[in-house]
């Protein structure tokens, strides 16, 4: 059993009248019980030079394990870049070759798009896991982008 | 414009055999710019008595910022270990947050019903969920139907 704290601070002091801080702390537990996840794919970087939309998670067995669906897994990505101007399309679906966003469960076209992280943006979310649940990424440039990731499942 | 920071710490001493520790820091901003995001929905306490899955921001009919860059927090601040939400973007499942789990997200909605974020509690016995969204919206309020 392993220990993974990930904490969260949202500060703003002009969003608002008053200023905002919140701030939560959780540890990265097993489904259902008290005992921490102890698998992780480790911290991946990847990076990019076309617009082309691809897998950037993959469900199913891989290199790192086999991550079990719908578990208490948790994903974290990262855009390294910098600019303010170029970004990454985050998505969830079934297949990178899947031409249009999905509305409804049109068959054939499985993806629905999250947002963007522009360069710096990070994101943290559970990770379903299940089949046709990828996590896929479309660049919105050409120019080299890099996307760091990492998995932690059970 | 304001001036929003969200920060992700993620440490772990026995995960691997090397510490691990991720520190990052970022201002929200409007996208493609260095404006920060100027409207927040508050930070939402809901106490959750049916397993029903509901939407905490509904996307109305005819909005369209699909080209914006808001951001999205959820939390389950139950304490009970199995219980759980369920997390879904439009018909996808993100996943599960578990008693005190938290997740941060961009979101960028587009129309109506193709990516509405959803929620679905695991049980009926109540829980407190909260959630936040940070962005630059347009058209985010139903048109009143009083006339």
């Amino acid at each position: 059993m392993a220990t993974i704290n990930a904490t969260i601070a949202i500060n703003s002091s002009d969003l608002t009248s008053s200023p905002i801080s919140i701030n939560n702390t959780m540890t990265m537990m097993k489904a259902g019980t008290c005992h921490g996840l102890e698998n992780t794919s480790g911290l991946v970087r990847r990076s990019f030079t076309a617009t082309t939309l691809v897998d950037l998670v993959t469900v199913g067995a891989q290199m790192y394990g086999t991550p079990t669906a719908s578990k208490a897994n948790k994903l974290y990505i990262k855009n390294t870049g910098t600019s303010t101007t170029d970004y990454v399309d985050i998505l969830i679906g079934d297949s990178e070759n899947d031409s249009d966003e999905e509305l409804l469960a049109t068959a054939g076209n499985s993806k629905i798009t999250l947002g963007r992280l522009y360069g710096g943006d990070w994101m943290l979310i559970p990770f379903e896991g299940t089949t046709n649940n990828d996590v896929m990424v479309a660049p919105s440039t050409a120019e080299a982008t890099t996307v760091e990731w990492m998995l932690f499942f059970e | 414009m304001a001036t929003t920071t969200a920060t992700v710490s993620i440490n772990s001493s026995d995960l691997t055999d090397d510490t691990l520790s991720i520190n990052v820091s970022k201002q929200c901003y409007k996208a493609g710019t260095t404006l920060g995001l100027d409207q927040t929905t508050g930070l939402n306490r809901l106490y959750v008595t049916a397993t029903t899955q509901f939407d905490p921001f509904p996307v109305v009919k005819g909005a369209t910022n699909a080209a914006e860059n808001g951001k999205v927090y959820i939390a389950n601040l139950s304490t009970t270990d199995t219980e759980y939400i369920t997390v879904g973007i439009g018909d996808a499942v993100i996943g599960r947050l578990y008693a005190g789990d938290w997740m941060w997200m961009p979101w960028s909605p587009k129309a109506q019903h193709v990516n509405d974020i959803e929620i679905t509690p695991s049980v009926a016995t109540g829980m407190h969920v909260e959630f936040m969204a940070i962005h630059n919206f347009a058209n985010i309020y139903p048109d009143s139907a009083d006339s």
